[in-house]
Order: C-alpha cells, then structure tokens, then sequence
C-alpha cells in the first residue's frame, strides 16, 4: 500500500512541507510506503486546448513531466495533498496541474482511490476559495477525499510550534493508510455544507429559486430556521453532482463531443469573421 | 418579415424535468403558437451504463429533446422561452439552438441571461 504526497508549495521545510512529511510519518507507522513529491521541482506547461485527449482519445501531446506525475499517482493508493491557501485560494501550481487533468477526467482511470487534504493558510477570513481546487482535481480524478483539514500557521515553519496542527496532520496520515486498508471511504473531517464537497461556499442560481455547491453543482433549498440559513439537498441531487462518473460521461458526451460537428460546420463563416483579430495587436505569431 | 422558429436542444441530463408534449401545450395554449417536442434515443446500454459514441456525428442525430418554438412575433416567443426556462432551465450549449431562424436564436440567447435560465 502506498500513500503518495504531493506538495502545491515552493517553500522548502515551510508549513505545507512540513506537515506533509508529518502527515507522511503517520501512514508510514500505520504500514503505507510513502512518497512526497514537490510539483514546483517538476515542468509542467499550461494546458493548450487543443482537446487532442478529447477527441481522440490518444492522451495529451505536450511533452512535459505532467505524464510522471500521473504516472506516480496510478501506481499509489492513495494521495496526501498539502497545499498552501496563498490568494484566497490554492497555489497556482494545483490549478495548473488540473487543467492538464482532462484527459484523466475523461479516461475515468484514477477513479476510486482516497485522498486527504492539507492546507495551512496565514489569516482567519482570507480562505473562501482554500478547498476549492483540490476540491475539483480529486473531484475530476474521482477520488474519495476523507480528510480536508485547514491550518492556521504564517511564518516559515511556524507550525513547528503547534503541537496540535502536527497531531492532526500526523492522524491524517494514519487515518489514510487504514481507510485504503479497510476500504473505508467515510469522510472523517468536519463535515461541510456541501455534502460532496464538505465545503461552505453556496452559489444562489439567477433564478433565485436554488442554490448550488459552486463546485460539484448539486442543487439544494435555502431556507430559515429559528433565524439560521439552513440549506438542504435531497437525495437524488447528491447523486448527480458533476463528478459523479454518469454526469461526467454525459458531460463529455453531450456537451463536449458533438462540439466538434458544430466547429466543423460554422468553420468557414467563423475563419472568414475571426481574420481581422488574428494580426492584431499580435506581438508574437500564433 | 422576422421569422421566430426556435429549436432548443436538450441533450441527456439538461433538462431539470421530464419534457412531456402535453406541458407544452399547455405553455403554447397561453401564448398562442406552436410547440412540439421531439425526443430522439440513439443509445445503447453498455457495461452497466447508457452509452453513446457522439463523436463525429450530426448534433440533429445525437441523443437529446429538441422543442421547436414557432411564434408570430417576438412577444409571444419570449413570453413562451421564459417559462421553458423556468421549468426546464436553458439549452447548456452553444449548438442548443442549431437549426433555428436567426431571428429566433438571438431572442433565445439573450433571454438566457435576462431570465437567469443559464446559471
């Protein structure tokens, strides 16, 4: 059994770092081999849009060390994610690597192993966004995430000084290698609003008639109780949220495919209108 | 003179409802035009799941629900795209109107945004 780490943080021996090793020693002592992998010491360029991985199902064409790390996620049983909150939201690396993550999403090959969040973030409120990507990189991956757990730590290292923090990392990683052992995929974190996603964002819809969980779509009610927001979901909209592997086929099926028809036949008209955008302002050739 | 022929192509999972003919002709009945809807099925159930190859195929011939608006003017059409929308939300994708008049497709998509129907 293997539980894998990867680390959204440049920082060396920083907070991230540390308590993904920390979180690594505790699968390590509940029997997990473990591996820690820094995504900033790896090149890995921006998604192109080509969709080549799309439509012909072959892969993505840039040559680059996206391959290795997916590669290293496939033969682990489970990933350890630690990644700063820098802006609001996860570092710039995480949404980088999800981009690139569309050929998995479609090929459906990652699905069903475990997976536990870290993120350490300086200021209480400056978080909205924190859970957000590694929300959408697991969620497309189809992984089962048992733990999101927030740190509250600011300088280099700081964390050293939390006894508490490096516990709970540490029974991250325990609780990870016995959930991949016993195949127990129960969430163990604080639970969330969103039953999915376990975070708290809720998007009110135009209509004003429904809220949403932002990022895996399931739709819900709001409404007040004794002066509090309550917002509820029933039970078929837990099981369509966009990750789930039958939304996401039809997603890919419905929405994206039959794209290509469409290209194909407003091609010339759109080639014709679009020339006078493709000199100007052009400081390199596209 | 415009002419206001809509169709609104709802592939499988789009609609947040059931699209049944009677329903809309309850819709056409109060603004008085034409609806239809035409339910096309071309998938086959494959390894526990409905599947389809989309690929390289005709939008028209892709699995999906087409309701076909034809209004007399632009009034009655956005009065009957508003409740469509309402009930069933908006087509999720460019190539959800393809078919229609020009006329028709941009009442459509700019209801779209006024009515909240795209969330």
């Amino acid at each position: 059994m293997k539980v894998l780490g990867l680390l959204g943080s440049f920082r060396r021996n920083g907070n991230s770092d540390i308590l993904a090793k920390e979180a690594l020693m505790g699968a390590k002592a509940a029997g997990a081999e473990v591996e820690l992998l820094r995504l900033t010491d790896y090149r890995f360029e921006a998604c192109q849009g080509f969709g080549l991985c799309l439509f012909r199902e072959g892969g993505c064409h840039i040559k680059d060390d996206v391959k290795f790390i997916w590669s290293k996620i496939a033969e682990s049983d489970a990933v350890l994610l630690s990644v700063p909150c820098y802006f609001l939201e996860s570092t710039a690396v995480i949404k980088q690597l999800i981009d690139r993550a569309w050929v998995l999403a479609h090929q459906g090959t990652l699905r069903g192993k475990y997976a536990s969040v870290l993120v350490p973030y300086a200021t209480r409120g400056w978080i909205p966004y924190a859970l957000l990507q590694p929300n959408i990189f697991f969620g497309i991956l189809g992984f089962h995430v048992i733990h999101r757990e927030t740190f509250n730590v600011q300088g280099l290292s700081e964390t050293v000084h939390d006894d508490e923090a490096l516990v709970r990392a540490r029974r991250v990683g325990g609780e990870l290698a016995e959930a991949v052992r016993g195949g127990d995929s129960a969430y163990r974190s604080k639970p969330g609003l969103c039953p999915i996603c376990q975070d708290w964002n809720i998007r009110i819809l135009q209509d004003r008639k429904a809220v949403e969980c932002p990022t895996c779509g399931i739709r819900g009610r709001l409404e007040i109780k004794d002066g509090r927001f309550e917002v509820t979901f029933d039970e078929k909209a837990r099981t369509e949220y966009r990750f789930s592997p039958e939304v996401g086929y039809n997603h890919f099926t419905y929405h994206i495919k039959p794209s290509r028809d469409y290209f194909l036949r407003t091609k010339d008209e759109r080639k014709a209108k679009a020339q006078p955008y493709k000199t100007y302002l052009s400081s390199k050739e596209g | 003179m415009a002419e206001y022929k809509v169709h609104l192509r709802y592939f499988v999972g789009d609609p947040l409802e059931t699209i049944r003919q009677e329903d809309l002709d309850l819709i056409a009945g109060r603004f008085g035009v034409e609806m239809a809807v035409n339910k096309i099925d071309n998938r086959e159930f494959k390894d526990g799941m409905m599947r389809e190859e989309t690929l390289g195929r005709a939008i028209e011939d892709i699995t999906q629900d087409v309701i076909t608006v034809v209004a007399g003017d632009e009034a009655a059409l956005r009065g009957v795209l508003a409740e469509v929308y309402d009930r069933y939300r908006s087509p999720r994708t460019p190539y959800g109107f393809w078919g229609s008049t020009e006329e028709g497709r941009d009442v459509a998509r700019d209801l779209i945004e006024e009515t909240g129907g795209g969330w």
